[in-house]
């Protein structure tokens, strides 16, 4: 697979709504490990009150850059706000911040109330807000079993409710549907969807971006450390557009059909033993029609006639493998 | 720092520990108290050459805790231990992190889980202290040990003063446990360089150079809870101890403070 973020282009150009604050604001954030560059001169906005879908492959810098808006790594260069607050100072917003990171982490000895008793106290919150947490993300009925007794999905669950403690207006979500079974899946994106609120910020990461799809509304999208793209989820670039797919009845006539359609003024690219022929402005139902009768011209009967439309996630396998699938 | 104390202590007052906490303290004054008054000799040693009783010693005012400050100084291996695993295991387990991304102030969240362990361990200690004399004082009879000076005001201040000790050196050794977890944030590897160190190799350097128990943590620790020896007296062994720890809790605050959290 080969790499073709150069070919995005400026990643700035769906840039944040200035009428809108931001709730993180990073400018030329970098992080190295030694020689490896985990994050890359990142400068990102996410205004206030939206859900960010935070996207990359593995190993894009994500868990990195959230650490660091965490407090728990230093950058090397760059700046930034949290909140309104400077980055270089955590412990001036991290009372109003929540987040899951790396996985749930808890001691496994204690139940999950005494688990999020424990956080509460640490960041001296009321722990009177226990009870309504975990009913919040459906463990009321094991909130006194020891945690080493639960699954994945109930510790991800806990780990949401502790990060609720304290009713963060931001919130940072670390891959919390990675592990998940489909019915956890489900349910996580729910939650999520539920946990946005007008004066709520919630930055949710995730390597795929179909998990995040139907409940951002803000994307970030980075690799290599560097930024791809970051606006509105409607406005990723769409490289690729709606398409129609056509097959002919007899696989050897897929050359001779490709010739068909360019005498008929229509350009196709091969995927298999299947032309794929870019909609653009065209209406698909005349585009269609006009596929069709160019097949039947040269006798050709189609077995396949269809219209595909790009999704968010071929979208971003554009921007961050280059579509090759 | 207040607040980790509190959670800390939120994580220990649970029934489970504490059961497991009067379970322990039992074991250890019964074991304690019937080995040391069973055990004991009828003629006197020298002083400070060995952690043996006698049946002189016992009949003494700090007769009624000798076989808590024997038994505690086996203890030291056992609480370094512990504290390497509580500590080393909040990297491995990634609760630091959960707890740093509530309390960023690294220096205080660890002093407020240091001062509560170290709390815990002086209840503990106490209780441990408390149940060894009263085991010692039921065994004393059958070993014609008497026990008329162990509860007057000498033996009260004896008791201290072995409390005290105890507790000092046990500090010394919790303190030298979570500075070995900060550095190397692995509860094996940590547990295998302090209890290599601490046990055979200090032991085997003393061998080759005699000096090495004037000098060496592990052997100042022994001196410490052996109340001084013929080589260490309690004060050197006080103040180097002091000196170690210091340097260790200060290092480890630092390190503490300033790597990424990783893990």
């Amino acid at each position: 697979m080969t790499r073709a973020t150069a070919a995005i282009g400026d990643p700035m150009t769906a840039a944040a709504d200035p009428s809108r604050p931001s709730a993180v604001c990073l400018r030329g954030l970098t992080k190295r490990y030694g020689d490896r560059i985990a994050v890359d001169n990142l400068t990102i906005d996410v205004p206030t009150g939206v859900v960010a879908g935070f996207v990359g492959p593995n190993g894009a810098g994500k868990t990195t850059t959230m650490a660091m808006l965490l407090g728990l790594v230093t950058p090397n260069e760059g700046s930034g706000t949290v909140l309104g607050e400077p980055l270089a100072a955590p412990q001036s917003y991290l009372g109003r911040v929540g987040a899951l990171i790396e996985g749930p982490a808890f001691y496994p000895g204690l139940s999950g109330a005494r688990n999020l008793a424990v956080l509460a106290t640490v960041a001296g919150h009321d722990p009177a807000q226990i009870p309504g947490l975990l009913q919040l993300v459906g463990l009321t009925a094991r909130g006194d079993d020891r945690l080493r007794s639960y699954s994945f999905g109930m510790k991800q669950r806990l780990g949401i409710a502790a990060a609720l403690l304290g009713d963060p207006k931001l919130l940072i979500l670390d891959e919390p549907i990675n592990g998940l079974d489909p019915a956890g899946v489900h349910e996580m994106r729910g939650l999520i969807g539920r946990l946005s609120a007008a004066d709520r910020t919630v930055l949710v990461s995730s390597h795929v971006l179909a998990e995040l799809e139907q409940v951002s509304d803000w994307l970030i999208v980075i690799d290599g450390g560097r930024l791809v793209f970051q606006g509105p989820a409607g406005e990723l670039p769409d490289h690729s557009g709606a398409s129609i797919v056509v097959a002919p009845e007899q696989p050897d006539d897929l050359d001779r059909l490709r010739g068909l359609l360019a005498a008929a003024g229509h350009d196709s690219q091969t995927a298999g033993e299947r032309l794929r022929i870019a909609v653009g402005g065209a209406d698909p139902r005349d585009l269609a029609a006009a596929l069709n009768r160019a097949a039947g011209s040269g006798g050709i009967v189609l077995a396949e006639l269809h219209l595909t439309r790009t999704s968010l996630e071929d979208r971003y396998l554009t921007m961050t493998i280059g579509g090759d699938r | 720092m207040t607040s980790m104390f509190k959670a800390e202590l939120l994580k220990l007052r649970r029934r489970r520990v504490a059961v497991a906490v009067a379970i322990s303290a039992l074991a250890f004054a019964t074991i304690a108290s019937t080995a040391v008054l069973l055990s004991a000799s009828s003629e006197s040693g020298e002083p400070g050459a060995q952690r043996g009783a006698t049946l002189a010693s016992l009949g003494q005012a700090g007769g009624a805790t000798e076989a808590f400050s024997i038994g505690v100084s086996f203890t030291g291996i056992l609480v370094l231990v512990l504290f390497v695993a509580n500590v080393a295991g909040e990297f491995t387990q990634g609760t630091f992190r959960t707890l740093l991304m509530r309390q960023p102030r690294r220096a205080g969240l660890l002093a407020g889980k240091m001062t509560a362990l170290l709390a815990f361990v002086a209840v503990v200690l106490l209780l441990a202290e408390i149940l060894t004399v009263a085991a010692s004082t039921a065994i004393a009879p059958s070993q014609k040990v008497s026990t008329a000076a162990w509860f007057g005001a000498d033996g009260l201040g004896a008791a201290a003063g072995d409390y005290v000790t105890a507790l000092l050196g046990l500090c010394a050794w919790a303190s030298l446990g979570m500075a070995l977890a900060i550095f190397v944030r692995s509860i094996p590897v940590a547990l295998g360089i302090g209890i290599v160190w601490s046990g055979p190799f200090e032991h085997l350097l003393q061998d080759g150079w005699t000096a090495a128990g004037q000098w060496f943590p592990g052997l100042l620790l022994e001196a410490l809870a052996a109340g001084g020896t013929a080589d260490v007296s309690l004060t050197r062994a006080l103040a180097l101890i002091a000196l170690y720890v210091t340097i260790a809790a200060g290092l480890a605050a630092f390190v503490f403070a300033r790597r990424d959290m990783t893990a």
